[in-house]
């Protein structure tokens, strides 16, 4: 099998342009199957449908940390009303500024154990899968590759 | 040598040659076009490989070459501090000023600045407000008060505090080498003055900031509930680092009257906290050293050995004398008013390691019956030194470039969403500048002109 073989078609994605707040709104109400609704993280694609970057919930977590807290340890010495304080305070903020920039992607021609390398070595949760004129055709979810695993071990069982 | 050869300079290609490398290396740096450690290694580089210095002078002759003094007491004093670092003792300092302040906004300010300068006396400016100003940040977040104000007087009492000690600050470094100035000159000399400057400073802000800082009670709770023990990350290492710390600082105090060097001290202080820090791999304290810094000096001593040996610099020295017409006290107040607004656009270290062979020239043309120690020591040229180290020192604070600490802040302030701009900066530290160089002014003509 090959990763077009078990990618999932692109629904939704984001605009570079979009707040933080509506990135939230528009993962929120994404339709990820049938019965469920709500995804954990989405491509970001210009104007012309080129993959620019790809924000998870931890890109959105990230963003809320004031940078200060970077330099040194200070978790500790935080209060009670302070993260949801600075969500209202990002609130605003571009989705190009919290974006992650460097999007590893897969081919749909690429053999599944690279998918899995790929993924495993990054500790990625989706990959998007691009075409040769590098477009975006969908997007492997971690759990795509272990459903074809399972069916693998599964099905030669039976 | 006769009063005339010492007064000629031999003006040739090599001259022009040492004269144009100096200038150029010099223009690149303002410029900031390329890092300023590149520059100033293709200039040493440059200096060498035309034969204007030989490397046997740039690596041994203390006259043309690099300062090894300088560069020992800045690695060793780097290597403590990234032993003490980690340890969570500034964090520590910063969370308890603020508790002891009661969250009250204003003496937040007064006790952060004086425990930024107090650190700043001993340890690099650089490392202090890096660790001091990430929990400026979030007390300011806490008491939702403006962090602006606190950061930028912050980093203007580091400048004044670094200016206290012979190791508060790398041009006070260079000049103790260079003018064999110990620790405890520099505690007699200059820290009266800067005590008194931190005495008007702090008058300042409360002037300034007194009515303007306001915060709610309930904001204030938010401090007094934080439990600054947490902050102690290893606190068997912190013990030690606080001992040797203190070692070094009571050899220091001795180091005139056992006659070692600074460097040696500090040296033995690192070598000795990397013994008992129990590290089986002192790589990455090592490796943690600000090694651009130290061969940015490294550079800019052979650059200036050069211009040494071909007589530039004695010919600028002539021309000064020739301005100040061999008055000193217009020497002490020329060289403090200018390297104060100096340093405040430009680096004040290439500034200072060019002004302390320029000063010694002068010496020599002014006794030139006189040699070494008694030559740098003339009671007459001591107030030359020491306006030299206030007004490099104390000019760091005129713009948001004239000091590394200034930078660091800044840049740290627009990441955290809080831009300080390039006049915003100037509109705090300029005033500041000046009225700090005023103290120092009359302090210097009371002192050594007046009684």
């Amino acid at each position: 099998m090959r990763v077009k073989d078990i990618m999932e078609p692109l629904i939704d994605y984001l605009s570079p342009d979009n707040t933080l707040k509506e990135a939230v709104n528009k993962m929120r109400v994404s339709r990820r199957s049938e019965k469920e609704i709500g995804v954990k993280g989405m491509i970001v694609l210009d104007q012309d449908k080129k993959l620019v970057g790809i924000v998870s919930i931890k890109d959105i977590l990230r963003t809320m940390i004031p940078a200060y807290m970077s330099y040194t340890e200070l978790g500790e010495f935080t209060w009670d009303g302070m993260l949801e304080n600075m969500a209202k305070r990002v609130a605003d903020k571009k989705v190009n500024e919290f974006m992650t920039k460097n999007v590893i992607t897969v081919h749909e021609e690429d053999p599944l154990m690279e998918c899995a390398d790929v993924i495993v070595r990054h500790n990625l949760q989706r990959l998007p899968v691009v075409d040769k004129s590098k477009n975006v055709v969908g997007m492997v979810y971690v759990r795509d590759l272990y459903y074809a695993i399972v069916k693998t071990l599964l099905d030669t069982e039976a | 040598m006769t009063a005339e050869t010492t007064n000629q300079v031999v003006i040739n290609s090599t001259f022009w040659a040492a004269t144009l490398i100096f200038l150029i290396a010099y223009a690149v740096i303002v410029s900031e076009r390329v890092h300023k450690t590149i520059v100033a290694l293709i200039g040493a580089g440059l200096m060498l490989i035309l034969k204007i210095l030989e490397q046997h002078e740039a690596f041994h002759i203390e006259e043309f070459g690099v300062d090894w003094n300088v560069i020992f007491l800045l690695i060793s004093m780097m290597v403590i501090i990234n032993i003490m670092r980690p340890t969570g003792f500034f964090e520590y300092i910063a969370i308890k000023s603020a508790k002891l302040a009661k969250g009250e906004p204003l003496r937040i300010m007064i006790i952060f600045s004086v425990v930024t300068a107090v650190l700043s006396a001993f340890l690099d400016n650089v490392t202090t407000v890096l660790l001091i100003a990430p929990v400026t940040l979030l007390i300011a977040d806490a008491l939702e008060v403006d962090p602006v104000p606190f950061l930028i007087t912050e980093v203007l009492a580091s400048n004044i505090g670094g200016t206290a000690t012979l190791i508060g600050d790398p041009p006070n470094i260079m000049i103790a080498s260079k003018a064999r100035l110990s620790f405890l000159d520099f505690i007699i000399h200059l820290t009266p003055v800067v005590i008194l400057i931190m005495i008007v400073y702090l008058f300042v802000l409360k002037l300034i900031f007194g009515k303007r800082l306001k915060t709610r009670q309930e904001l204030k709770e938010r401090i007094l509930t934080m439990n600054e023990t947490e902050a102690i990350r290893d606190p068997v290492l912190l013990k030690k680092s606080l001992f040797v710390l203190m070692l070094v600082i009571v050899g220091f105090i001795l180091h005139g009257i056992f006659h070692y060097e600074p460097a040696t001290v500090a040296l033995c202080g690192a070598a000795f906290l990397l013994l008992i820090s129990n590290t089986r791999n002192p790589h990455h304290y090592l490796a943690e050293v600000e090694w651009p810094t130290i061969f940015f000096f490294i550079g800019l001593f052979i650059i200036i050995g050069g211009v040494v040996k071909v007589g530039l610099i004695k010919w600028l020295s002539l021309k000064v004398l020739e301005l100040t017409q061999g008055n000193l006290f217009a020497t002490s107040m020329l060289v403090m008013w200018f390297s104060a607004f100096a340093s405040a656009f430009v680096d004040n270290i290439p500034y200072v390691a060019t002004m302390n062979p320029l000063i010694i020239d002068m010496a020599h043309q002014l006794w030139p019956e006189l040699e070494a120690v008694k030559l740098l020591h003339k009671p007459e040229l001591m107030p030359v030194w020491w306006s030299l180290a206030l007004g490099a020192c104390l000019g760091g604070n005129g713009t948001a470039i004239g000091a590394s600490a200034n930078v660091i802040v800044v840049g740290m302030a627009e990441r955290s969403g809080r831009k300080i701009t390039f006049l915003k900066f100037m509109l705090y530290g300029m005033p500041i500048m000046i009225l700090t160089v005023i103290v120092s002014t009359l302090y210097v003509w009371l002192r050594y002109y007046v009684f």
